[in-house]
């Protein structure tokens, strides 16, 4: 099996409080792989840990066959391994245009006109073309999680973790992310979702897996999980009960 | 006519004593108002500065020209000291502490005894052709040891601004201080660009310095009178404004000549804070600070 991202034994505590693992992730190229699982399952935890946000305690990340574990987030990044946040965090006081213009110089993007170009077009694959001049506290909250998004994928990479990209949104901008998250799939990128949103995670995911308490409860393909016992107790039942 | 001669004198005055005061808070417009970092030895550092050109001076180099020598040594140093620092409080999470700050006193008063037992405590002056002679416009009379320096202030704040809102690096830097996390993901090392940020306050230390020198002799305490007024420069025109801690700096300096000429030049010390204190009350972000 070809594995772009592997993780092996991956844990992580924060005191005396276990927030994840140990676990064992592979993510393959052009996957599209749900994250699932109920709030303080340590999905959050996961993806910081594959990002660099935090270090694990203990585990290995090996990302297209060098061990990252080690590395800081940026260094991550430029390897091609992004990501978007819960809560969207544009940089304040600077333009949609500029927002994308940060990372440039130090992700050799070129310069000048040249990286101006590259930057129009994640803005024109986004959506957002026309708000480019336009201040990011301007934006609505669909806008900035598209700007979450376009500042990710800058970098092209080729894993990217859209962390919640659909919290609070309405259906038809839910829609909108997620045809959006469907084209960068075709173009080539491997997507982990998380999501709380379970019919966007079922429509959109080839394969899901399920935490709990820190550790993997599920995994497969979308009905398979659906379908566990143990999710359903879990996960589903628990959202029955609403 | 007394009356607005004095006053437009005052007004003249203040404008040339607030540009002055922009350029020894520019640094610390940098280093507190977009990294967040409470230096409260950039004044010594840009006294530190002023003693670095007046030796350049005392070899026959002219003040303005050793000013931009020597802030390519004095970026060297703020690299090093911010990695320092970096090390010894942000890195374990202790960045923006009163540790910190002490750490910055300490560093202050460092600078003022070196400059002591280097030089002693007697007042240093420089030589140039344009000290000593005064531009007359009317009954205003502005010797160029102020006009010079003051002019230097929009150029430098200019080519600044120009740096912060027209290249990659300049962007990243207004963004370090509120999206650390966000810059990452993007690929960039917040750790180099504050490294290199602080190198930049340090460098502008060293052109205030040659500015401060110009305007009359030093010594190695100097700095004190400046502590509270840059802060209250950088507060006042809203945390990490360039071209903001311009027009902040001119309306402390013009309202400390109006007090100045028309009450006691012993209340000026006072106006700053005054002016802070009125400014937050009315807008708690500074005159030009985005609301966050």
């Amino acid at each position: 099996m070809n594995v772009l991202l592997s993780v092996r034994a991956v844990e992580k505590s924060f005191g005396a409080v276990r927030a994840l693992g140990p676990v064992d992730v592979d993510i393959r190229p052009r996957e599209r792989l749900g994250l699932i699982g109920p709030n303080g399952s340590g999905k959050t935890t996961l993806i910081n840990c594959i990002t660099g946000l935090f270090p694990p305690d203990a585990g290995v990340i090996v990302f297209k066959g060098i061990d990252i574990t080690h590395e800081p987030a940026y260094r991550r990044a430029r390897r091609g391994l992004s990501r978007s946040f819960q809560i969207p965090r544009p940089f304040v006081g600077m333009t949609v245009l500029e927002n994308l213009l940060v990372p440039m110089d130090y992700l050799g993007k070129g310069g000048g006109s040249e990286e101006i170009a590259r930057a129009d077009e994640v803005l024109a694959s986004v959506g957002l073309i026309a708000r480019r001049n336009d201040p990011s506290e301007a934006l609505s909250q669909l806008e900035l999680r598209k700007l979450e998004l376009a500042r990710a994928l800058v970098a092209e990479p080729e894993v990217l973790v859209a962390d919640e990209a659909m919290a609070g949104l309405s259906e038809g901008e839910i829609d909108d992310i997620l045809s959006l998250l469907f084209r960068l799939n075709e173009s080539g990128v491997a997507v982990v979702m998380i999501e709380h949103i379970m019919h966007a995670v079922m429509r959109f995911s080839e394969r899901i897996i399920c935490l709990e308490t820190g550790k993997i409860i599920a995994a497969g393909t979308p009905s398979e999980v659906a379908d566990n016992p143990l999710v359903q107790k879990v996960y589903f039942g628990e959202q029955n009960h609403r | 006519m007394l009356i607005l001669d004095l006053g437009l004198n005052a007004l003249v005055t203040g404008v040339v004593l607030g540009s002055i005061y922009a350029l020894v808070a520019l640094g610390l417009a940098i280093t507190f108002g977009l990294l967040h970092i409470p230096n409260v030895a950039h004044p010594a550092m840009v006294i530190g500065g002023s003693y670095a050109v007046a030796i350049s001076n005392s070899y026959g180099m002219d003040p303005l020209v050793a000013g931009v020598l020597w802030a390519i040594p004095f970026y060297a140093l703020g690299v090093i000291l911010y990695e320092f620092y970096s090390r010894s409080f942000e890195s374990r999470g202790r960045g923006n502490t009163l540790q910190s700050l002490t750490l910055f006193f300490g560093i202050s008063l460092i600078i003022e005894v070196g400059l002591v037992v280097a030089f002693g405590t007697d007042l240093r002056s420089i030589r140039a052709g344009y000290i000593g002679h005064s531009l007359t416009v009317g009954f205003i009379v502005m010797p160029y040891r102020f006009l010079i320096p003051a002019a230097l202030a929009p150029v430098v704040i200019f080519l600044l601004w120009l740096y912060m809102t027209r290249t990659n690096t300049g962007l990243a830097i207004r963004a370090v201080a509120y999206e650390e996390r966000a810059l990452q993901i993007c690929g960039l090392d917040p750790a180099a660009i504050k490294r290199h940020a602080f190198g930049i306050a340090m460098a502008m230390a060293a052109l205030a310095g040659a500015a401060l020198v110009i305007t009359g002799p030093i010594d190695p305490f100097a700095g004190r009178a400046h502590i509270g007024r840059v802060f209250a420069v950088v507060v006042l025109a809203g945390m990490g404004t360039i071209p903001g801690t311009l027009v902040a700096a001119i309306l402390i300096g013009v309202a400390e000549s109006f007090v100045m000429t028309f009450l006691s030049p012993s209340w000026a010390p006072g106006v700053a804070f005054a002016i802070l204190l009125a400014t937050l009350g009315l807008r708690p972000n500074g005159l030009f600070g985005a609301l966050r």
